[in-house]
């Protein structure tokens, strides 16, 4: 039942040439939960829009299933979506709202009557029926959106920015029930967010669009561990990126003030400029030593400020040669935190390395 | 009126005797209330004399009234001319709001969404016959009546009240126009509903009350519409207040009251009776 | 002695039986016109002159002349038919008083004359009627002269002066001179009064200026009923405002002053371009039919302009029927009047305004 989406070098261009959504391509595939991830005005909104059939593509093609449906009227696509504002029908009932994907389709009434009473079990809604929604809580809203979108059993199911309105604690529950009903129907579902925690936490694969273009497509831990570019890296969690010189022999990189970087094995040697992201969780750091330091796999710095985060303590540490960096412990609880001032050893492995494209 | 009157009169007497505090308190009130019953005064009054002089069997005014009598009200209602004029005027009244509510509320969506050029032009046109002594805009349509050979048809006479009344209903609409968020018909279309049942389905239902607001002033301007009538009524087919003037100008009795009387009581019945059956009141919170 | 135009076909006897039984209700039953039956667009007045005209008067009209009399009663006339074309004017008659029509004259919309050879009951008019302070023919005419209560010990009131008298202060009445007819009449009388004649705006102005406090009404018929109602004892009024209230006991007189009345001409001109000349000349001479103009100064108490008329005794003895009584109208010159209009507008707003 549900579909895979494939988008195949999809632009918007608006009037007065701006490129919103620049030659974005990507395989949605079916029943996977897929989100669209990057800052505002990265294009994620407008590719989603494009999906959903209120936006035309400038150029390229949408195809779901196979079948090409760039030009399809958004009432004929088949698809639920759950709004950002949730835009529930503020005139009708929680029922009539549940109903009316049902009621388009020409079900007849007993039909109707179950679906929607099933639904909102699913959603655990029952008993709302007859509220109006300007009458519910922002969860209940959002629950009766989810509802809406699902009952009409969409081909896929598209969400923009859904739980963006609600606060922390019931987002998180609302992130789990949303994967668990997603998981439980099989639904492939579109998701656009800027949060990258939730994204990471949710999504079988993501996309991360930057500037109207797709940076990097790939599941949660190929986005965080392996970054392929400078802004995915730098855009998911908290990362330090340097950026230097080839060494002569190739295989370690100058990033200037007196620092050498030990390239990992797998990188291809050559020459010239690049890029590297080290993840703060993957610097250990010790009392400092007088010990001479590895080259390439380690510094002496000094601690600059200390931020306890509760299950870990993030360390911003200015290194001898000036280069700042950050890194993050695990909390233990017996080991002593570093304060402002402390001298501090740094080490590495160079494995954890990951070179970027610019 | 009276429901969108009281809440802010209460939120306005919190928020008077929240900034009055201590015993200077009462007597801001006091003041606030005998301010608002100067107003009402002052609002009312003309009506009650209207209702005095109908009831008033003498041909005058007079006060204090000798009596109590429906010889104005029988004499209204007997006269064929009279009742052919109210007839005409709820005809014309009744057309003039259909084509004003349907022409505005299109207008009003066109220029909301349409994404039109000179769109501020448009909507300044629109409303221009606000601008307009309502007498001239009567007198320019008698001409171009004439010039077309057309004579003096009741559409024309429709054609001009929905001229005068059509600002209303754009006016109106295109305020709730204004908060409308365009997402919830995009909801509808991705839940199967066509451009069209959108427009039945989601977008007329929560226009609803700016447009409903439109088409009461519009019923009503066009019912007392008298300086635009003026020129456009045919002989044998004068509206109500035309008949009226021209009735003054020769006997001037109770029966100009009971006609008074008689449209006010028309024009309550037309509100509450659309408040009632459409109601204005169902969509507060939008 | 009738002088109808064609043969008429409403007998003199059909019509009084007729008009006898209009106590009841309508008579004559209404001509029902067929659509090829020509239309003749005239104007006319509402009130109890609308009544007998729709009930009575036109349809007999109608019958006779096969043909469709279509009536506009609703104000104001002269500008729509300034507005309509030349060629093919609005109306083909126009009724209403003899400053409009010396207006529609001067703009050329109306014709100046009736020719007497097409209307022959012109013959038997008073020479007020087409005289040439008059444009077209005055069919009937009212006396503007003064409105009294009679209850509150006035005492005899001969002369238009008593207006003056202070004892009538706060309970004089007069008109808004430039909407109304009878106080642009008043306003050369005022000149006739205290000055070298109608055309002595200086004195009438000093005059004026001496009337206040005074109340003003911009309609006739408003000081009817303030007369009625005691709001005034004194005022400017027309014959017919007061005798149409005969036979309610009303405490309410007409006063024919010594200088002489003031005439409210009752004026039909035809338009031009009129494409119904013959029907429009028919119509004219149709209502100054004797017995038309019996029906109509009877019901509405205006003076007929047909010397033959002889009214009932009751009308006879109040109207202006004889020559000897028609001699104290006094007629205004509206063409000099009407050149002069936007000034002496000015000039008595300022006066009243203060």
């Amino acid at each position: 039942m549900s579909a895979s989406i494939e988008i195949a070098g999809v632009s918007k261009v608006y009037d007065g040439g701006v490129r919103a959504v620049d030659a974005v391509a990507m395989d949605i595939r079916q029943g996977e939960f897929f989100s669209l991830l990057g800052p505002s005005g990265c294009g994620k909104t407008t590719t989603l829009r494009m999906i959903a059939g209120f936006e035309t593509p400038s150029s390229g093609a949408i195809r779901v299933d196979g079948a090409d449906i760039t030009h399809v009227p958004a009432h004929k696509r088949d698809m639920g979506m759950v709004f950002q504002n949730y835009a529930l029908f503020p005139h009708r009932t929680v029922a009539e709202n549940v109903a009316f994907g049902l009621r388009m389709r020409g079900l007849d009434k007993a039909t109707i009557a179950a679906k929607v009473k099933a639904a909102l079990a699913m959603v655990e809604l029952s008993g709302l029926e007859d509220r109006r929604p300007a009458q519910l809580s922002g969860g209940q809203q959002q629950r009766v959106a989810l509802a809406r979108a699902i009952v009409i059993a969409p081909r896929v199911l598209l969400c923009d920015e859904p739980l963006g309105a609600l606060d922390k604690k019931l987002r998180q529950q609302m992130q789990f029930e949303l994967k668990q009903l997603q998981k439980k129907l099989g639904l492939t579902l579109v998701f656009v967010t800027h949060d990258q925690e939730e994204a990471l936490a949710m999504s079988d694969r993501i996309a991360v669009m930057n500037g109207g273009r797709v940076e990097q497509v790939g599941t949660p831990t190929e986005i965080y561990n392996q970054p392929t570019t400078r802004f995915v890296a730098d855009f998911i969690g908290d990362t330090n990126i340097f950026r230097g010189e080839r060494t002569a022999a190739g295989r370690s990189l100058d990033v200037g003030k007196g620092l050498i970087l030990a390239l990992p094995p797998t990188d291809a040697h050559g020459t010239g400029v690049l890029s590297v992201a080290l993840r703060p969780e993957k610097i250990r750091i010790a009392p400092r030593t007088d010990a001479a330091t590895t080259a390439g796999s380690s510094a002496h710095g000094i601690v600059e400020n200390t931020n306890f985060l509760g299950g870990a303590v993030l360390y911003r540490v200015t290194l001898e040669g000036g280069h700042r960096v950050l890194v993050q412990q695990p909390n233990a609880g017996t080991s002593r935190l570093f304060v402002p001032g402390n001298g501090v050893t740094l080490e590495w492995t160079p494995a954890d390395l990951v070179v970027l494209k610019d | 009126m009276q429901t969108t009157a009281s809440p802010s009169l209460t939120a306005v007497q919190q928020a008077a005797s929240a900034r009055t505090p201590g015993p200077i308190r009462p007597y801001g009130r006091y003041l606030y209330l005998a301010l608002n019953i100067a107003i009402l005064i002052f609002l009312l009054a003309p009506i009650a004399i209207v209702v005095v002089f109908a009831l008033n069997p003498t041909p005058f005014i007079q006060f204090p009234p000798v009596g109590v009598s429906l010889r104005w009200f029988e004499k209204f209602f007997a006269s064929r001319d009279f009742m052919h004029a109210l007839g005409f005027s709820l005809e014309v009244a009744v057309l003039t709001t259909l084509s004003a509510t349907v022409l505005g509320a299109s207008a009003a969506l066109a220029l909301a969404r349409g994404n039109l050029p000179g769109t501020r032009l448009i909507v300044a046109t629109m409303l221009s016959p606000l601008m307009l002594p309502a007498i001239l805009t009567g007198l320019a349509l008698f001409q171009t009546y004439v010039l077309l050979d057309v004579g003096r048809p009741t559409w024309g006479l429709v054609a001009g009240h929905t001229l005068v009344t059509l600002p209303y209903v754009v006016r109106t609409t295109l305020a709730v126009l204004h908060n409308f968020d365009t997402r919830l018909e995009e909801a509808a279309q991705n839940l199967g509903a066509s451009p069209v049942r959108t427009f039945f389905e989601v977008t007329l239902p929560l226009i609803k009350p700016g447009v409903l607001a439109g088409a009461i002033f519009a019923f009503i301007v066009s019912f007392d519409q008298f300086p635009v009538s003026l020129f456009l009524v045919s002989p044998g087919n004068e509206t109500l207040p035309v008949t009226l003037f021209n009735y003054l100008k020769f006997d001037l009795d109770g029966t100009i009251g009971a006609a008074s009387v008689v449209s006010i009581v028309l024009a309550f019945v037309v509100v509450i009776g659309l408040d009632r059956t459409v109601g204005l009141r169902s969509y507060v919170k939008l | 002695m009738m002088k109808a135009l064609g043969s008429s076909r409403l007998s003199r006897r059909r019509f009084l039986t007729a008009s006898a039984s209009l106590g009841i209700g309508t008579i004559a039953a209404p001509y029902v016109a067929r659509a090829d039956d020509p239309t003749l667009r005239i104007t006319g007045w509402g009130g109890k002159w609308g009544e007998i005209m729709k009930a009575e008067i036109g349809p007999a009209f109608e019958s006779e002349f096969k043909c469709k009399l279509q009536t506009d009663s609703a104000f104001p006339y002269l500008p729509k038919l300034q507005a309509s074309s030349r060629s093919a004017p609005i109306y083909d008659v126009l009724h209403t008083n003899s400053n409009e029509q010396w207006a529609a004259a001067e703009m050329g919309l109306v014709e100046p004359k009736i020719d007497p050879k097409l209307v022959p009951n012109l013959a038997d008019v008073y020479p007020y009627a087409v005289s040439d302070k008059i444009v077209g023919v005055s069919i009937f005419t009212s006396a503007i002269g003064l409105g009294m209560r009679t209850d509150k010990g006035y005492g005899n009131v001969t002369s238009w002066k008593e207006l003056w008298d202070t004892k009538y202060n706060g309970m004089r009445g007069g008109y808004v001179i430039p909407v109304n007819s009878l106080g642009q009449a008043f306003l050369m009388m005022c000149g006739t009064l205290f000055g070298k004649g109608q055309t002595d705006l200086d004195a009438a102005y000093t005059a004026l200026e001496k009337l206040k406090p005074i109340k003003i009404v911009d309609f006739t018929g408003a000081m009817e009923k303030m007369l009625l109602s005691g709001e005034v004892g004194l005022c400017v009024i027309h014959d017919s405002g007061i005798y149409r209230y005969d036979g309610q006991n009303q405490p309410t007189d007409f006063v024919a002053p010594s200088e002489g009345v003031l005439s409210l001409e009752q004026v039909l001109t035809i338009t031009p371009g009129s494409k119904m000349k013959e029907l429009a000349n028919a119509y004219v001479n149709y209502m100054l039919r004797p017995e038309v103009q019996k029906r109509l100064a009877e019901t509405v108490w205006y003076s007929p302009a047909n010397r033959r008329v002889k009214l009932d005794a009751k009308y006879d003895a109040k109207l202006l029927t004889t020559p000897e009584k028609v001699s104290k109208l006094i007629q205004v010159d509206w063409k000099w009047y009407n050149e002069r209009k936007d000034e002496i507008d000015q000039r008595v707003n300022r006066i009243f305004r203060a």
